[in-house]
């Protein structure tokens, strides 16, 4: 009766092990935030880059979502896109702010879409950035790779450090620099030998001035008219051109083909 | 005005044979050292017994009567009345003190016929307050040199009555131009501006009384016209006595010159005083001016004055303190070094500030 428990329990033991294993397994396989409909990441890769996903998203608020597919439903890859990261109810916060990497195998294109805070962090500027280090790796079938470099991006401009040193070497940080501390030099150097505090009646005697002719003629008048400008704002900036999807939540972003 | 500053050429010779009397000295009825004159009691003290005097019990004990109106024989060999070294003094050194003995000495001559000023006002400052002074405002002047702010150099900051001719004078002043008034406002997609033209007239007359000019030749008229204006309520009839403990210059600079310059300042107060009754236009300049200035009438002055004169890469630099209100004045040269390593030194921290400040909001 015993040995029959003992073997009962190795059976149990082995079941729950390999239930484990399993789980484990399909954990792997349906990572949450990279999705490789194409199979063409390793297990080991896509657990890589779903531990930096997550600490991303627990130290920054951000979610970020890869999209391997050759199928977008006809639609876009930037509808395609949008409509993904929305359906599947990614981001963080009321505004979930996020960022989705789609590698549209079917078009060759990779688009990066962009919601809530994301849009004004990565505008056009930074999504050029992101897509010149993401593409070159697209068009030699480095998918791994690509990722990397895109999840890499967005945790490097993230931190702060990295974001002073952009900062400090940045063309206009120095040119502000340079002329704020010219124009302070120049000003200080201006030194003056002393107020003048002398003025047109410090030697005048006290009620010694007398006013004998005021005159004020009227001579002629003119008026002018110049035509308003009014000016047409280009549509609002910062991101760079938003748009709405099919959800009817505003999005950014930019792709480029490989 | 070309400065040079007086005390270089000042020096002593021993021997000689000329006349003591030609140089005052004032001494102590108590004890009998030098008496000088005190800025902040606006009495006279004996430096080795401390004892206090008034002008009049000065006067008293001062055995010779000086009769200034009548000019004394004007000689550029002094001696010193207390120690008998010889005092040679430049052409305007008209008090100064004896380098063997450090007793005041006041040159009589330099203060008699022509050269007796009717008019004086005291010192007010201290030495040491002049020094203050110069140290709080040459703090300021990031870029000077180090040597301006030498303990040395600060020193030897000197108390000097300065010469001054003072004008009094009726002004007439007329000036005419053009003044407009412009207003503007929107209707509809249009802004207009309307622009009214006036021709303006204005003409007056002012009384101007003791108008300072600058009589020595040594001191800056640019910057001895910074430290103006003196407060005239404590101006009072010259006396010899004051002269003692300080440094003092007679003019060199004839009334009929100082009126020149004189003149020019008054021009521009009329000027500006008719000026300033043009109110309530948004524009005016002037077409035509003329000012005619009368009854001049001049005054010789002495006014309280601290000069402190720095030498840098071979240039001059004279800084000069009001005596009586503190008010300084005076060119500080730049220093190349200074200004460079501020210059990247404000780049860096502008700079720094910019990314690690700017990275925390991005």
């Amino acid at each position: 009766m015993l040995y029959l428990y003992k073997k009962l329990g190795f059976l149990l033991l082995s079941i729950i092990f390999v239930f484990l294993i399993g789980s484990q397994k399909l954990y792997a396989y349906e990572s949450h935030n990279v999705k490789d409909y194409l199979n063409y990441l390793t297990e080991k890769e896509v657990n890589n880059l779903q531990r930096s996903i997550d600490k991303i998203k627990e130290k920054h608020d951000l979610e970020l979502v890869i999209v391997i597919t050759d199928d977008t439903e006809g639609k876009s890859s930037m509808e395609f896109a949008d409509d993904y990261y929305d359906y599947n109810g990614y981001g963080v916060g009321d505004d979930h702010s996020g960022l989705l990497l789609l590698i549209d195998m079917n078009a060759r294109v990779a688009w990066i879409s962009t919601t809530g805070s994301a849009i004004v962090f990565f505008d056009n500027s930074k999504i050029d950035e992101i897509l010149d280090k993401v593409t070159p790796y697209l068009t030699d079938g480095r998918y791994y790779n690509a990722s990397k470099a895109f999840v890499n991006f967005v945790r490097s401009d993230l931190s702060y450090f990295y974001r002073a040193l952009s900062m400090l070497f940045s063309l206009q940080s120095i040119l502000i620099a340079i002329v704020i501390s010219l124009i302070v030099t120049i000003i200080l150097s201006i030194s003056s030998k002393g107020k003048v505090t002398v003025d047109s009646r410090t030697y005048e005697e006290a009620g010694g001035f007398k006013l004998d002719v005021v005159k004020d003629q009227f001579i002629r008048e003119t008026t002018t008219r110049v035509k308003i400008e009014t000016s047409s704002s280009s549509g609002g900036g910062g991101g760079g051109g938003t748009h709405i999807g099919s959800s009817g939540r505003s999005h950014g972003g930019g792709g480029r083909s490989f | 005005m070309h400065i040079f500053f007086f005390l270089c050429n000042l020096f002593i010779r021993e021997e000689g044979g000329i006349s003591m009397s030609a140089v005052k000295e004032y001494r102590c009825p108590n004890c009998g050292a030098g008496v000088g004159f005190d800025p902040i009691l606006q009495h006279w003290k004996c430096s080795f017994c401390n004892s206090e005097f008034n002008k009049n019990q000065l006067k008293t004990a001062s055995d010779i009567k000086d009769n200034l109106d009548e000019p004394v024989e004007d000689l550029n060999l002094y001696h010193c009345s207390s120690c008998g070294a010889e005092l040679i003094a430049d052409d305007t050194t008209s008090a100064t003190f004896c380098l063997y003995c450090r007793n005041h000495s006041v040159i009589k001559s330099r203060f008699s016929g022509r050269f007796k000023p009717e008019k004086l006002i005291t010192f007010r400052i201290t030495k040491e307050q002049a020094k203050d002074i110069y140290k709080k405002w040459i703090k300021k002047k990031i870029f000077a040199p180090s040597i301006f702010k030498n303990k040395e150099e600060i020193d030897k900051i000197t108390g000097v009555y300065a010469p001054y001719w003072l004008f009094d004078c009726i002004t007439n002043g007329y000036i005419e131009g053009q003044a407009t008034r412009v207003r503007t406002w929107t209707s509809g997609n249009y802004k207009y501006t309307n622009t009214k033209y006036y021709r303006v007239v204005r003409g007056g007359n002012s009384k101007y009384s003791k108008v300072p000019v600058d009589g020595s030749n040594k001191l800056d008229d640019n910057i001895m016209n910074l430290i103006e204006p003196y407060n005239y309520n404590a101006i009072t009839d010259f006396s010899m006595e004051y002269m003692s403990g300080f440094f003092a210059e007679k003019y060199d600079v004839e009334a009929h010159e100082a009126e020149m310059s004189m003149r020019k300042k008054v021009e521009k107060f009329i000027e500006d005083r008719l000026r300033s009754t043009v109110v309530g236009y948004s524009t005016f300049n002037i077409t035509q001016k003329s000012i005619n200035i009368s009854d001049c009438a001049h005054k010789y002055a002495m006014m309280p004055v601290y000069l402190i004169n720095n030498k840098y890469k071979e240039k001059n630099h004279i800084f000069i303190i009001n005596g009586q209100t503190g008010k300084i004045a005076g060119e500080t040269p730049i220093s190349l070094l200074r200004q460079i390593g501020f210059g990247i030194g404000l780049a860096l921290i502008i700079w720094l500030s910019i990314g690690f400040g700017g990275a925390l909001f991005v």
